[in-house]
């Protein structure tokens, strides 16, 4: 267990009680592959999106996987979230042509909700989305999709309606254009982004130090003697932050996943 | 300079969560009195105050993400 508190750098236990790298941000440094396939090197995150991948291919067929009229009860709880997704994200909010869009929202929503849950699980306790590259890569498909959408629909006029709207009086139409193709083109991405990875990054953070410490309190009775009942309120305030990181969760995945929908509906309808 | 470094990045993020916190205030506000107003349209109200919440609290995670990368 010490071993975990020993993030960085050379630490003498015997010194300090705790020993913690200089910055917080050394908990998140490169990490070395566990093994490369030829140039490709696997570190700890890639196999667990993986897993989250299998994991959500097992969901989905085993789920969905009708033999009678009735479906069992597993099978009605993924057929109530997929038909969720459908009713509520897809269609009602793109329109009746949404349903060309849903298997990639149920893709992305099934997804971060996996990868998200990452998180709660006992032995694994790693959100996959809480490294920058995932919440990015699923943000640039995102704009991928409704910047092609949006031209695809509406010809060039997509951009000059956003860039010279003509609902603005004249003397401010330079101005509301410049926000509106800054917020549309550049920020609605990153912001996607960063809402998914600062959302997991900043409770993940706060379950490690809460429960970690509260351990390494409670675990060093020997050593600092009754001082070591410092370490339940952590504790017991870590568990408290866990029930909350389920909420945190789910509501995550569903923002992702009605964003990228809205976005795609404001391409497809543009309302200025 | 360490320690006013961190003290000044925590000072800033206590700062930028003062914005979104009274934004969401405010949009939760104006989706209970719709919902009590209306009933009926409750579903839809939901569905827009969850995304005038994520909008705003994009801006509070990035004040919290900036507090741990300075």
């Amino acid at each position: 267990m010490e071993q975990l508190i020993l993030a960085a750098g050379e630490c003498d236990p015997s010194a300090d009680i705790i020993c913690r790298p200089e910055n917080v941000v050394d908990l998140f440094q490169f990490s070395e592959p566990l093994f490369t396939i030829g140039p490709l090197g696997f570190t700890r995150t890639v196999i667990l999106i993986f897993l989250v991948m299998f994991v959500v291919l097992a969901l989905l067929f085993f789920g969905l996987r009708r033999k009678s009229v009735i479906p069992s009860k597993f099978g009605v709880a993924i057929e109530s979230l997929v038909v969720f997704v459908r009713d509520e994200i897809a269609v009602g909010i793109i329109g009746p042509e949404g349903a060309k869009y849903f298997p990639w929202l149920l893709s992305i929503f099934l997804f971060i909700l996996i990868g998200n849950a990452f998180e709660v699980l006992p032995l694994v306790n790693f959100p996959v989305t809480s490294r920058m590259a995932i919440p990015l890569g699923l943000s640039l498909l995102t704009w991928v999709i409704f910047v092609f959408v949006g031209f695809k629909k509406n010809g060039f006029s997509y951009f000059t309606g956003l860039a010279w709207p003509k609902s603005v009086p004249l003397a401010l139409r330079p101005l509301v254009g410049l926000i509106e193709v800054v917020s549309t083109f550049i920020l609605r991405p990153i912001t996607l982004a960063v809402r998914l990875f600062a959302n997991l990054v900043a409770g993940h953070l706060m379950l490690t130090l809460l429960l970690v410490s509260g351990y390494v309190f409670m675990s060093s009775v020997t050593s600092i003697g009754a001082r070591a009942l410092i370490g339940i309120p952590w504790f017991v305030f870590g568990l408290g932050i866990y029930m909350f990181e389920v909420v945190v969760i789910i509501l995550q995945a569903y923002i992702f996943t009605l964003l990228s929908a809205v976005y795609v509906q404001t391409s497809v309808h543009p309302e200025h | 300079m360490e320690e006013i470094k961190g003290a000044i990045a925590l000072v800033g993020y206590g700062l930028a969560a003062i914005g979104p916190g009274i934004g969401i205030g405010l949009v939760v506000a104006a989706a209970i009195s719709a919902m009590a107003r209306q009933p009926e349209a409750a579903g839809m109200v939901r569905t827009t105050m969850f995304l005038g919440i994520a909008f705003t609290e994009a801006l509070a995670l990035i004040g919290f993400v900036l507090f741990f990368i300075a």
